[in-house]
C-alpha cells in the first residue's frame, strides 16, 4: 500500500503541472459537442410548455415560468400513460424472461460435460453472426398461426427469444471464469445444479447481469418495428407505436407533442438516476468486452 | 474400465439438458424456423393467405432485375460510407475526454454523456425531423441567420444543382436531390453515447507512463492519437464497425419513419430492408419479399464472414 501512493502522486504531479492551461481548448470542443447533444432535450422541455401561438411567435427561448402551460402535460400524461404502462410491462417481462432462460442455458454450456454440447453451441454461434433481417414476414406469419398477433405476449416472446444468443454467449464465458472450487464444494454438500445456480452463479454474476439487463431493457424500450407490425388495438400500443401515430397527425400541436415526448422519457430518467453510477462504471469495468 | 465410470458420472448429469431446452426451443421457433420458412415461401407466388403457386426460382430471377432493389444497394453503399465517417467524432470525443488532466472533469463528461440517453431513440429521431422542418425547423433558421443560405444559393447557381432557392425554405426531406445529403447531416455531430463510453473504457487501459515516454520522445498530440490511442482501442472500434455494418445493411426503421414506405420523394432513400417491408405490407407480395429477405440475409452473412475472417475481434 505505501509503495503505490508515492508512485501515484509522482504520476499525477507531472500531469497536472504539465500545463492546465492546455486543457481549455478541449473543454471548449467537448462542451460544444455536449451542448449540441443536449439541444433536443432543451427544445423538448421548453416547447412542452407552449401552446401553438406562443410557440410560433418564439420557438427558441423558454417562456417565463408564470406563463407555462401545464395543459400540454395533462394532455401528454393522459395520452401516453397507457402506452408507457404497456412498455414497462413488456420491457420488464422481456428482461426477466431473457435472463431466466439465458442463465439456465449459459450454465449448461459452462458446467455440463454432456454429449452433444459442442453441437448445440455451434447452433448458438451460427445465430450470433446470422442476421435476423428480412425474416419479419415469416415471423409475422408464425405469430398469426399461433394466434398471437395483436398481443403483448408476442412482443415478450420475441424479445426473450431474440435475447438468448447474445446473453448466453456472454454469460457462458463469465460462468466458466468463476472459481471451480465453489462448484465442487457445493457438489460435495449435495447441492443440485439449480441450487448451485441460485446460490453461486446469480450472486457472483449480479453486476454483469445488471449491465446486460440495462441493455435488454433499453432495447425493449426503444423497439418500435415489431410493435408496429404486430399491434393493431390502440389500448395495446407500446410507446414506439403510440409516438409514431402521434407524429403522423397532420396538424401538429408541437407543445402537446413535446410534452408527450418528455413524459415518455421520465421512466428512463428514473432508472438512470438509480443506476447512473453503476451505469457509468459498468462501461469501464470491461463488461462490454465480452 | 475407468473411462466408462467417467462416462457414467457424466451421464448422471442428464437433467442438465433441461437447462438448455427452453433457450433451444426459443431460438428454433423464432430464429431458425423463420429462416427455413422464408426460404420455403421464397419459391412461391404467395399473398400471405392459404393460396400459393409454386414458381421455382422466378422470385429470385425477378429480384436480380428489380431496379428498385438493385438501386437500394447503391443507397446502402453510400450510407455505409456516411456511417464510416460518422464513427470518427465519437472516437475523437473519447480521446479528448481521456486526455483531460482532471479526473473529476472526466467523470463529469461521462455523466453528461449518459444524460441524452434518457431520450427514447424514437423521440430523438422525431425531434430531428422537427429540426429539419422547412418552415419551423431549427436548421433552416440557423442557415438563414448565419447567412449560409446565400452561400448555398450562389453555390447552387454556380453548379446548377437546382436545389437551393433564395425565397423558398429548404425542404430537407421533401427534395429528392436533398434526401441523401440530409441522411448525412442527420444526427450531427454524430456522437454515439454508447460508442464514446466503450472507447473510454478501452483508453483507460493506457498507463500514464506511455504518455510520459511519448512526451520524452517529443511526440505531438496528433501522432499520439495515431500511435498510442488508436491502436489501443482498435478492438472496440472493430466491434462497433461490425455492429454498424450489420445495422446499416439490415436496418430500415429509420428510413421508414424519416421518409415513408416508399423511401421518400423519388424513392431516393430506399434501402433493401425497406423494400422488403414495402413488398410485403404495402404490395402484399409475401413470396417475393421472402426471396428478397433470403438474398439480403446471404449478403450480410457473407460480409460478416469476411469481417470475422479478415478483421478479427480479439476477445
Amino acid at each position: 500500500m505505501p509503495s503505490t501512493s508515492p508512485t501515484a502522486a509522482k504520476a499525477s504531479a507531472p500531469r497536472t503541472s504539465r500545463g492546465r492551461q492546455h486543457d481549455w481548448p478541449k473543454h471548449i470542443i467537448l462542451l460544444g459537442l455536449i451542448a449540441i447533444e443536449l439541444f433536443p432535450l432543451y427544445m423538448m422541455f421548453q416547447v412542452s410548455f407552449k401552446d401553438t401561438s406562443t410557440f410560433l411567435q418564439q420557438p427558441w427561448l423558454p417562456l417565463p415560468i408564470s406563463e407555462w402551460n401545464w395543459g400540454n402535460w395533462a394532455f401528454g400524461i393522459k395520452l401516453i400513460a397507457p402506452y408507457l404502462a404497456n412498455t414497462v410491462f413488456v420491457a420488464t417481462c422481456t428482461t426477466f424472461g431473457t435472463f431466466f432462460f439465458a442463465l439456465l442455458g449459459a450454465y449448461f454450456f459452462a458446467r455440463a460435460k454432456l454429449p452433444g454440447k459442442e453441437f448445440l453451441w455451434v447452433l448458438f454461434l451460427i445465430l450470433l453472426i446470422m442476421p435476423g433481417v428480412g425474416t419479419f414476414v415469416p415471423v409475422f406469419m408464425l405469430l398469426k398461426s399461433m394466434h398471437l398477433l395483436n398481443t403483448l405476449s408476442a412482443l415478450i416472446l420475441l424479445g426473450v427469444a431474440g435475447g438468448q444468443v447474445f446473453n448466453v454467449f456472454i454469460l457462458r464465458h463469465f460462468i466458466e471464469d468463476l472459481p471451480k472450487d465453489l462448484f465442487e464444494a457445493a457438489e460435495m454438500d449435495g447441492a443440485s445444479h439449480f441450487q448451485r445456480m441460485v446460490n453461486i452463479v446469480i450472486p457472483m454474476a449480479a453486476p454483469i447481469i445488471g449491465t446486460l439487463s440495462i441493455f435488454s431493457f433499453m432495447g425493449g424500450w426503444n423497439d418500435f418495428m415489431m410493435p408496429l407490425i404486430i399491434l393493431r388495438d390502440q389500448e395495446l400500443f407500446t410507446l414506439g407505436v403510440g409516438l409514431i401515430y402521434l407524429e403522423g397527425e397532420y396538424v401538429k400541436p408541437w407543445g402537446q407533442i413535446m410534452a408527450t415526448y418528455f413524459i415518455s422519457s421520465i421512466p428512463l430518467i428514473i432508472i438512470l438516476l438509480f443506476t447512473m453510477k453503476f451505469f457509468v462504471r459498468s462501461f469501464s469495468a470491461g463488461a462490454v468486452k465480452g | 474400465m475407468s473411462s466408462s465410470i467417467v462416462k457414467k458420472k457424466i451421464l448422471r448429469d442428464w437433467p442438465l439438458y433441461f437447462f438448455i431446452l427452453p433457450s433451444l426451443a426459443l431460438i428454433f421457433v423464432f430464429q431458425y424456423y423463420p429462416v427455413a420458412n422464408g426460404f420455403y415461401h421464397s419459391v412461391f407466388e404467395w399473398g400471405g393467405g392459404e393460396a400459393k403457386r409454386f414458381t421455382g426460382w422466378e422470385n429470385y430471377r425477378r429480384a436480380f432485375s428489380d431496379v428498385t432493389f438493385l438501386n437500394s444497394f447503391k443507397v446502402i453503399g453510400l450510407l455505409l460510407v456516411f456511417n464510416l465517417i460518422k464513427m470518427w467524432p465519437s472516437i475523437i470525443m473519447a480521446v479528448l475526454i481521456h486526455r483531460l488532466k482532471s479526473d473529476r472533469w472526466q467523470y463529469v463528461y461521462r455523466v453528461l454523456l449518459v444524460v441524452p440517453m434518457i431520450v427514447p431513440g424514437l423521440v430523438g429521431l422525431f425531434i430531428w425531423k422537427f429540426l429539419l422542418d422547412p418552415n419551423i425547423g431549427g436548421l433552416n433558421a440557423l442557415i438563414e441567420a448565419t447567412g449560409l443560405k446565400s452561400v448555398l444559393v450562389s453555390l447552387d447557381n454556380f453548379f446548377g444543382w437546382g436545389v437551393f432557392f433564395t425565397d423558398i425554405p429548404i425542404a430537407w426531406l421533401g427534395q429528392p436531390d436533398l434526401i441523401l445529403p440530409t441522411l448525412f447531416i442527420w444526427g450531427f455531430p454524430w456522437i454515439g453515447m454508447f460508442g464514446v463510453l466503450i472507447y473510454l473504457a478501452g483508453l483507460q487501459a493506457i498507463g500514464t507512463e506511455v504518455y510520459e515516454a511519448a512526451d520524452l520522445d517529443g511526440i505531438g498530440p496528433i501522432q499520439k492519437f495515431f500511435y498510442i490511442e488508436l491502436p489501443l482501442i482498435l478492438t472496440q472500434i472493430r466491434l462497433s464497425l461490425i455492429l454498424m455494418v450489420m445495422g446499416t445493411l439490415g436496418g430500415f426503421g429509420f428510413q421508414l419513419l424519416m421518409l415513408n414506405e416508399g423511401g421518400g420523394p423519388g424513392g431516393r432513400g430506399m434501402v433493401p430492408g425497406l423494400w422488403i417491408y414495402n413488398r410485403s405490407f404495402v404490395a402484399g407480395e409475401f413470396g417475393y419479399a421472402c426471396a428478397l429477405g433470403i438474398i439480403l440475409g446471404v449478403i450480410i452473412l457473407g460480409l460478416t464472414y469476411i469481417n470475422n475472417r479478415y478483421i478479427r475481434v480479439d476477445k
